[in-house]
Protein backbone atom coordinates (compact mmCIF):
# COMPACT_ATOMS: atom_id res chain seq x y z
CA UNK A 1 0.00 0.00 0.00
CA UNK A 2 1.61 3.23 -1.11
CA UNK A 3 2.15 5.75 1.50
CA UNK A 4 -0.42 8.73 1.60
CA UNK A 5 1.49 12.14 0.78
CA UNK A 6 -0.44 14.41 3.60
CA UNK A 7 1.50 17.61 2.35
CA UNK A 8 0.04 17.49 -1.12
CA UNK A 9 -3.33 15.83 0.04
CA UNK A 10 -3.93 19.23 1.90
CA UNK A 11 -2.80 21.38 -0.80
CA UNK A 12 -5.05 19.83 -2.98
CA UNK A 13 -7.46 20.13 0.22
CA UNK A 14 -7.33 23.73 0.47
CA UNK A 15 -7.44 24.67 -3.51
CA UNK A 16 -10.68 22.91 -3.57
CA UNK A 17 -11.81 24.73 -0.44
CA UNK A 18 -11.02 27.75 -2.23
CA UNK A 19 -13.02 26.73 -5.43
CA UNK A 20 -16.22 25.93 -4.14
CA UNK A 21 -16.41 29.07 -1.85
CA UNK A 22 -15.77 30.78 -5.06
CA UNK A 23 -18.54 29.01 -6.49
CA UNK A 24 -21.05 29.09 -3.77
CA UNK A 25 -20.26 33.02 -3.94
CA UNK A 26 -21.07 33.35 -7.93
CA UNK A 27 -24.48 31.19 -7.28
CA UNK A 28 -25.33 32.84 -3.60
CA UNK A 29 -25.83 35.78 -5.20
CA UNK A 30 -27.55 34.62 -8.57
CA UNK A 31 -30.29 33.18 -5.82
CA UNK A 32 -29.96 29.63 -5.96
CA UNK A 33 -29.18 29.34 -2.47
CA UNK A 34 -29.67 25.56 -2.41
CA UNK A 35 -26.48 25.32 -4.54
CA UNK A 36 -24.49 27.79 -2.69
CA UNK A 37 -25.09 25.67 0.82
CA UNK A 38 -24.44 22.35 -0.81
CA UNK A 39 -21.01 23.96 -1.75
CA UNK A 40 -20.35 25.24 1.52
CA UNK A 41 -21.16 21.75 3.20
CA UNK A 42 -18.98 20.35 0.78
CA UNK A 43 -16.09 22.97 1.76
CA UNK A 44 -16.46 22.20 5.20
CA UNK A 45 -16.54 18.22 4.80
CA UNK A 46 -13.24 18.61 2.71
CA UNK A 47 -11.66 20.61 5.44
CA UNK A 48 -12.68 18.20 8.26
CA UNK A 49 -11.30 15.18 6.50
CA UNK A 50 -7.72 16.85 5.79
CA UNK A 51 -7.25 19.14 8.69
CA UNK A 52 -7.19 22.29 6.75
CA UNK A 53 -8.33 25.34 8.17
CA UNK A 54 -11.18 26.80 6.08
CA UNK A 55 -9.15 31.12 5.46
CA UNK A 56 -9.70 33.98 7.40
CA UNK A 57 -11.51 35.31 4.71
CA UNK A 58 -14.07 32.86 3.95
CA UNK A 59 -14.60 31.50 7.99
CA UNK A 60 -16.98 34.48 8.23
CA UNK A 61 -19.31 33.24 5.24
CA UNK A 62 -20.75 30.40 6.39
CA UNK A 63 -22.65 29.03 9.75
CA UNK A 64 -20.46 26.59 11.59
CA UNK A 65 -23.77 25.46 13.02
CA UNK A 66 -25.77 24.24 9.48
CA UNK A 67 -23.12 24.92 7.19
CA UNK A 68 -25.45 27.29 5.05
CA UNK A 69 -23.22 29.67 3.33
CA UNK A 70 -24.24 33.46 4.70
CA UNK A 71 -25.82 36.34 2.88
CA UNK A 72 -26.29 39.52 4.85
CA UNK A 73 -30.19 40.25 4.29
CA UNK A 74 -31.13 37.37 3.35
CA UNK A 75 -29.99 34.82 5.23
CA UNK A 76 -28.13 36.55 8.13
CA UNK A 77 -28.52 39.25 10.20
CA UNK A 78 -25.85 41.77 11.00
CA UNK A 79 -26.39 44.36 13.32
CA UNK A 80 -24.02 46.65 14.86
CA UNK A 81 -24.27 45.92 19.00
CA UNK A 82 -21.87 48.45 20.84
CA UNK A 83 -18.17 47.16 20.40
CA UNK A 84 -18.80 43.92 18.24
CA UNK A 85 -20.74 42.40 15.04
CA UNK A 86 -23.18 40.50 15.79
CA UNK A 87 -24.36 37.82 12.64
CA UNK A 88 -26.96 35.71 13.55
CA UNK A 89 -28.00 33.06 11.08
CA UNK A 90 -31.63 32.65 10.05
CA UNK A 91 -31.47 28.99 9.46
CA UNK A 92 -30.40 27.44 12.60
CA UNK A 93 -30.38 30.55 14.94
CA UNK A 94 -26.75 30.25 15.56
CA UNK A 95 -24.89 33.42 16.32
CA UNK A 96 -21.18 35.17 16.04
CA UNK A 97 -20.03 37.98 17.78
CA UNK A 98 -16.95 39.71 16.04
CA UNK A 99 -14.89 42.39 17.62
CA UNK A 100 -14.84 45.54 15.79
CA UNK A 101 -11.21 46.09 15.40
CA UNK A 102 -9.22 49.46 15.30
CA UNK A 103 -8.61 50.37 11.64
CA UNK A 104 -5.10 49.73 10.95
CA UNK A 105 -3.10 50.16 8.56
CA UNK A 106 -3.86 48.83 4.55
CA UNK A 107 -0.84 46.76 4.62
CA UNK A 108 -1.93 44.38 7.65
CA UNK A 109 -4.97 43.93 6.42
CA UNK B 1 -3.69 23.70 -9.73
CA UNK B 2 -5.97 21.26 -11.34
CA UNK B 3 -4.35 19.83 -13.90
CA UNK B 4 -4.00 16.58 -15.93
CA UNK B 5 -2.38 14.73 -12.92
CA UNK B 6 -4.16 15.50 -10.31
CA UNK B 7 -7.85 15.56 -12.25
CA UNK B 8 -8.59 12.65 -10.16
CA UNK B 9 -8.36 14.03 -6.77
CA UNK B 10 -8.99 17.87 -7.71
CA UNK B 11 -12.96 19.42 -7.71
CA UNK B 12 -14.73 18.91 -10.63
CA UNK B 13 -17.51 20.74 -9.70
CA UNK B 14 -17.72 24.00 -11.81
CA UNK B 15 -15.47 22.39 -14.83
CA UNK B 16 -17.25 22.24 -18.20
CA UNK B 17 -17.94 18.04 -19.38
CA UNK B 18 -19.05 16.05 -22.06
CA UNK B 19 -20.04 12.79 -21.55
CA UNK B 20 -17.62 10.31 -24.45
CA UNK B 21 -18.82 7.12 -23.74
CA UNK B 22 -21.32 4.94 -21.71
CA UNK B 23 -22.83 1.99 -21.29
CA UNK B 24 -26.58 3.53 -21.70
CA UNK B 25 -26.45 4.97 -25.08
CA UNK B 26 -28.75 8.00 -23.93
CA UNK B 27 -26.00 9.93 -22.02
CA UNK B 28 -23.30 9.61 -24.86
CA UNK B 29 -23.24 12.97 -26.01
CA UNK B 30 -23.93 15.37 -23.06
CA UNK B 31 -22.06 18.38 -22.52
CA UNK B 32 -22.35 20.70 -20.15
CA UNK B 33 -21.15 22.31 -16.28
CA UNK B 34 -20.82 19.82 -13.38
CA UNK B 35 -22.69 20.88 -10.25
CA UNK B 36 -22.82 18.55 -7.96
CA UNK B 37 -21.06 15.41 -7.36
CA UNK B 38 -21.67 12.11 -5.11
CA UNK B 39 -20.13 8.86 -4.81
CA UNK B 40 -21.70 7.31 -7.51
CA UNK B 41 -23.07 10.43 -9.62
CA UNK B 42 -22.14 13.29 -11.43
CA UNK B 43 -24.60 15.91 -11.81
CA UNK B 44 -24.66 18.04 -15.13
CA UNK B 45 -26.22 21.17 -16.10
CA UNK B 46 -27.46 20.96 -19.76
CA UNK B 47 -29.36 23.30 -21.18
CA UNK B 48 -30.58 24.71 -17.92
CA UNK B 49 -31.43 21.34 -16.98
CA UNK B 50 -29.73 18.97 -14.20
CA UNK B 51 -28.76 15.56 -15.46
CA UNK B 52 -27.54 13.14 -13.03
CA UNK B 53 -24.97 11.07 -14.56
CA UNK B 54 -23.61 7.67 -13.12
CA UNK B 55 -20.15 7.67 -12.57
CA UNK B 56 -19.66 3.58 -13.54
CA UNK B 57 -19.59 2.29 -17.05
CA UNK B 58 -18.99 6.55 -18.65
CA UNK B 59 -15.78 8.37 -20.03
CA UNK B 60 -15.91 11.89 -19.23
CA UNK B 61 -13.80 14.51 -20.96
CA UNK B 62 -13.12 17.52 -19.11
CA UNK B 63 -11.69 20.44 -20.80
CA UNK B 64 -8.78 22.02 -18.29
CA UNK B 65 -6.94 24.45 -21.08
CA UNK B 66 -6.20 21.26 -22.38
CA UNK B 67 -8.89 18.02 -22.66
CA UNK B 68 -8.67 15.19 -20.18
CA UNK B 69 -10.76 11.91 -20.78
CA UNK B 70 -11.57 10.27 -17.30
CA UNK B 71 -12.42 7.11 -16.50
CA UNK B 72 -15.75 7.63 -14.17
CA UNK B 73 -15.25 4.20 -12.32
CA UNK B 74 -12.21 5.37 -10.97
CA UNK B 75 -13.91 8.60 -9.85
CA UNK B 76 -15.97 6.67 -7.60
CA UNK B 77 -15.74 7.67 -3.66
CA UNK B 78 -17.00 10.38 -2.06
CA UNK B 79 -15.89 13.84 -3.16
CA UNK B 80 -14.37 14.77 0.46
CA UNK B 81 -12.89 11.17 -0.05
CA UNK B 82 -11.67 10.87 -3.45
CA UNK B 83 -8.07 13.75 -2.72
CA UNK B 84 -6.83 10.35 -0.20
CA UNK B 85 -8.24 7.28 -2.24
CA UNK B 86 -8.37 8.13 -6.25
CA UNK B 87 -5.69 7.90 -8.89
CA UNK B 88 -3.69 5.40 -6.01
Amino acid sequence: MPRRRKKEERKIAFERINVLFGLAEKYGLKGNTQRANRYAHLAWKIGMRYNVTIPGNLKRKYCRGCHTFLRPGINCRVRLTGDRITTVCEKCGRFYRYPILKERNASTK
Amino acid sequence: MISKKNIYKHELIGLPAEVVSSTHSGYVGMKGLIVDETQNTLVMEVDSSEKVIPKKGTRFKFSLPEEVEVNGAKLMFRPQDRIKKAGR
